[in-house]
């Protein structure tokens, strides 16, 4: 059975989880990362020398880490042709390039707002730091703004990995305690992920920790 | 003909030049992006709303813009693409591990070094930032000595591939930047291997700007 190592506070673990429930993919889950340690044991840094999670184990001797590309994994493994990650080269390349944008663009600025509010005690946080990225995220996610004006998810009529990839920090951007400009499409979104999909709700949409 | 949106001394730029040169494949390309600017014009605008070079237009009109994501599209329509970028499913994952970890974790301490060291003058350099780089740098560098080059000549088993490619760009700067490195003999011959490729001499290891 598939394995899963990680903590479900970490946003890059609750991609993988919500994913799993997606496609219905039976696995198991160890705590791992953050309080847990683990990370650092020998054992774990064998299968991810990176120390992070999360990380899966699928089967004999098989490992991987990088939770963007254990959900291309997945989907390649368990759902070939599925529309949460669509065959077709441009439709593919769409869900790609919001993945590959987490990580390049709203990453940076949503890790550091989200670290200073929930995991920084208040004397120490950096303000002016915070507000700056949360003022480049805003602008960021302007950008999905306006992308979804194609559709009801981001690349259009269907749930695809790029909501998956995305949806962690959607949900600490309107749990967090800061401003938000008015982003009615972003809301939508939000709200559709909270109605029809559990997995969003079980795994993604909890209290931030 | 395709085109590429962006210019030379970027290292995402880079990317996908000498991709497209590895598959004999003709492209024209326009000046964007640093000095040359266009990025944030509305025609570019419309097809790149994260104003970000490269932009990579297809003969038939379509857009695309993140260079990872570029690369696999390429890949995954143009002839020859499939050897660097293999379908089975772990084969395809041990190539997209390298391709989002250079995103999520080496493009910010490298992007330091870089914008230090080649875009900042010398009076304005912040050499605490640098320090912390460095070092993180330099643990980076060792996950690809210790782990992906331990047995094998390219990142991923399968290969030379769009991982090395997603990667070799920050390679280059590693060595050519003036900074201290440890001693990783395997990183050393990884480059000097990706050196006698005529398409990374052209487009990726040339003076830093």
């Amino acid at each position: 059975m598939l394995k899963v190592w990680g903590r479900t506070s970490s946003s890059n673990v609750m991609k993988v989880l919500w994913l799993c429930e997606e496609l219905g993919i039976a696995h198991e889950r160890a705590d791992a990362g953050g309080a847990f340690g683990v990370t650092r044991e020998p054992f774990y840094l064998a299968m991810n020398p990176n120390a992070k999670v999360p990380t899966i184990e699928d089967g004999e001797g098989f490992s991987l880490w990088e939770s963007n590309s254990i959900c291309r994994y997945l989907a390649n493994s368990r759902a070939p042709g599925h529309a949460i990650y669509p065959a077709a080269p441009k439709p593919r390349a769409l869900v790609e390039r919001w993945m590959d944008w987490q990580l390049s663009a709203l990453g940076g600025p949503m890790t550091v707002v989200f670290f200073t509010h929930v995991r920084t005690p208040e004397r120490d946080r950096d303000m002016a730091a915070t507000a700056k990225a949360r003022d480049e995220a805003e602008g960021l996610w302007r950008m999905v703004e306006n992308q979804l004006g194609s559709g009801p998810y981001v690349c259009g009529e269907a749930l695809s990995l790029a909501d998956i990839a995305l949806g962690p920090y959607l949900h600490r951007w309107f749990a967090l305690p800061i401003s938000r400009g008015e982003l009615p499409a972003l809301r939508r979104w939000y709200d559709r992920l909270l109605e029809r999909h559990a997995g969003f709700r079980t795994h993604v949409a909890v209290p931030l920790s | 003909m395709i085109t590429v949106w962006g210019r030379t001394s970027s290292v995402n730029v880079m990317k996908v030049l000498w991709l497209l040169d590895e598959l004999g494949i003709p492209f024209e390309r326009i000046e964007a992006g640093g000095a040359f600017g266009r990025t944030r014009d509305p025609d570019y605008a419309a097809m790149n709303p994260n104003a970000t070079v490269p932009t990579l237009v297809m003969p038939n009109g379509y857009s695309l813009w993140e260079s990872n994501s570029i690369l696999r599209y390429l890949c995954r329509t143009q002839a020859g693409g499939n050897a660097l970028y293999p379908e089975a499913p772990e084969a395809r994952a041990d190539v997209e591990r390298w391709m989002d970890w250079t995103l999520a974790s080496m493009n910010e301490p490298m992007r330091v070094l870089f914008w230090t060291f080649v875009r900042t003058p010398e009076a304005e350099r912040d050499m605490d930032a640098v320090a912390k780089a460095l070092v993180a740098g330099g643990r980076l560098w060792r996950t690809v000595e210790e782990v992906a080059l331990a047995d094998r000549p390219f990142l991923a088993p399968s290969g030379f591939s769009i991982a090395d490619i997603a990667l070799g760009g920050f390679l280059h700067r590693w060595f050519a930047l003036p900074i201290e490195r440890p001693d990783l003999p395997r990183l050393r011959a990884w480059y000097e291997r990706l050196l006698l490729r005529p398409a990374y001499r052209t487009h990726v290891a040339v003076p830093m700007t």
